[in-house]
């Protein structure tokens, strides 16, 4: 059992790879933002991949350990502290009965993960422990934490101990950075930009706008232009040229609401009627999860079998290998 | 003695709540920022008077940067 001291300022239980199959119910992924943290620190305490951890957001949680056991921290520098010593990341730690664990404002990166050996104990909702807020459903009372909630724990594996370490060529490259590459993929209807429109947006640095969460990261930067067929269209696909009949949005779209870019990130929602010229690969989703409003995005395009890939990349390092 | 409120996150400075002069308990209301669509306040750790402000509404500000002194 681990009780919430203080919530942290988005603090939600999630799993991987989240909730898959369910878009036509309007229920996104959700699932945790940087799955590649989130699954190092399942691996060091001896889970599989999918068990259920903590989100923390920019500013993490105080938690309290009911019961002894294993706990790892991944992702973001939160100034991790057991009983107010600095407890280091991408390890596996001994915590006892009573001990407390207290996580600071993200000094690099944006969001942490906390696993505990076991993984945490919610309720399946459509397949998945993830929390989607949005809809108040899955995780812990299908919301963010808060002070006095008390998580339970499913029984720890066997091999489940302190002192793993990930190794270093295992570890997603957070390094502070403000500047970031961010893959995309044409489609699905980059034909609904002009030509130019789509030089512009691979040539500019697009800025992280604060009115960013789970649902959205808004991006900041030039204007486009469009295609014919933005404007030749039936009435029916609405008044804007970036309108369009209302169709199934991809995760990781970046979908264009008028003249502003948003990519659909792991809450985003699931239709709409709105072009997404672009999408961002789930290989990049890790870059977005840890950067910063004001972090500046330039995206690279790749073709689909570049892009996945990335992922078989990501996923090979997410193993059992990469722990010793 | 002077104590510096510092931002706890990255964001966008949405209300400043006090003014240089005024009195405010410990537990008001300073200023809150924008993040994630979320308001995130940040409170007077004691009573006091502000001396100094040292963000502005709607500018971004990084994780720790001084907002406010107070005395």
């Amino acid at each position: 059992m681990i009780s919430v001291v203080k919530p942290g300022l988005q603090t939600s239980v999630q799993d991987f790879p989240g909730r898959i199959g369910h878009m036509s119910l309007g229920f996104p992924p959700s699932g945790p933002f940087d799955s590649w943290s989130f699954r190092l620190a399942n691996l060091l305490v001896g889970n599989p991949v999918t068990a259920a951890g903590l989100e923390c957001q920019f500013l993490g949680p105080t938690l309290r350990f009911e019961t002894a056991t294993i706990f790892s921290i991944c992702g973001a520098d939160m100034t991790a502290k057991l009983d107010g010593e600095p407890v280091p990341r991408w390890r596996s730690l001994d915590a006892k009965a009573g001990q407390i664990l207290e996580l600071g404002a993200a000094r690099t990166g944006a969001r942490t993960y906390v696993a505990v050996a076991g993984g945490l104990d919610v309720p399946v909702f459509l397949g998945a422990r993830a929390t989607f807020q949005k809809a108040g459903a899955g995780g812990f009372a299908g919301r963010a934490l808060h002070a006095g909630d008390q998580l339970s724990c499913l029984p720890a594996l066997p091999d489940a101990r302190a002192g793993r370490q990930v190794r270093d060529e295992a570890l997603p490259p957070l390094d502070g950075r403000h500047q970031w590459k961010i893959d995309v993929v044409a489609g699905p209807h980059d034909d609904w930009l002009a030509p130019e429109a789509i030089e512009m947006f691979l040539a500019s640095p697009w800025k992280l706008s604060g009115k960013s969460d789970r649902t959205g990261f808004r991006l900041e930067g030039p204007a486009f232009t469009f295609a014919s067929q933005a404007y030749d269209k039936p009435i029916e696909n609405g008044a804007e040229p970036s309108n369009i009949i209302d169709f199934g949005y991809p995760i990781g779209g970046i979908n264009l609401a008028g003249q502003t870019p948003i990519i659909l990130v792991s809450d985003a929602l699931t239709m709409g009627g709105f072009i997404c010229p672009f999408t961002v690969p789930s290989a990049s989703f890790w870059r977005l999860a840890q950067s910063r409003p004001g972090d500046t995005y330039e995206f690279n395009l790749l073709g689909v079998g570049e892009a996945q890939a990335a992922r078989r990349l990501i996923d090979s390092v997410c193993t059992a290998e990469s722990i010793v | 003695m002077a104590e510096t409120i510092e931002t706890i996150a990255p964001g966008n400075v949405w209300k400043i709540m006090v003014s240089v002069g005024d009195e405010v308990a410990e537990g008001d209301v300073l200023f809150i920022l924008e993040l994630m669509k979320t308001e995130v306040p940040h409170l007077a750790p004691r009573a006091g008077k502000i001396a100094a402000i040292l963000i502005a509404e709607g500018h971004a500000v990084e994780a720790g940067d001084t907002a406010i002194s107070m005395i």
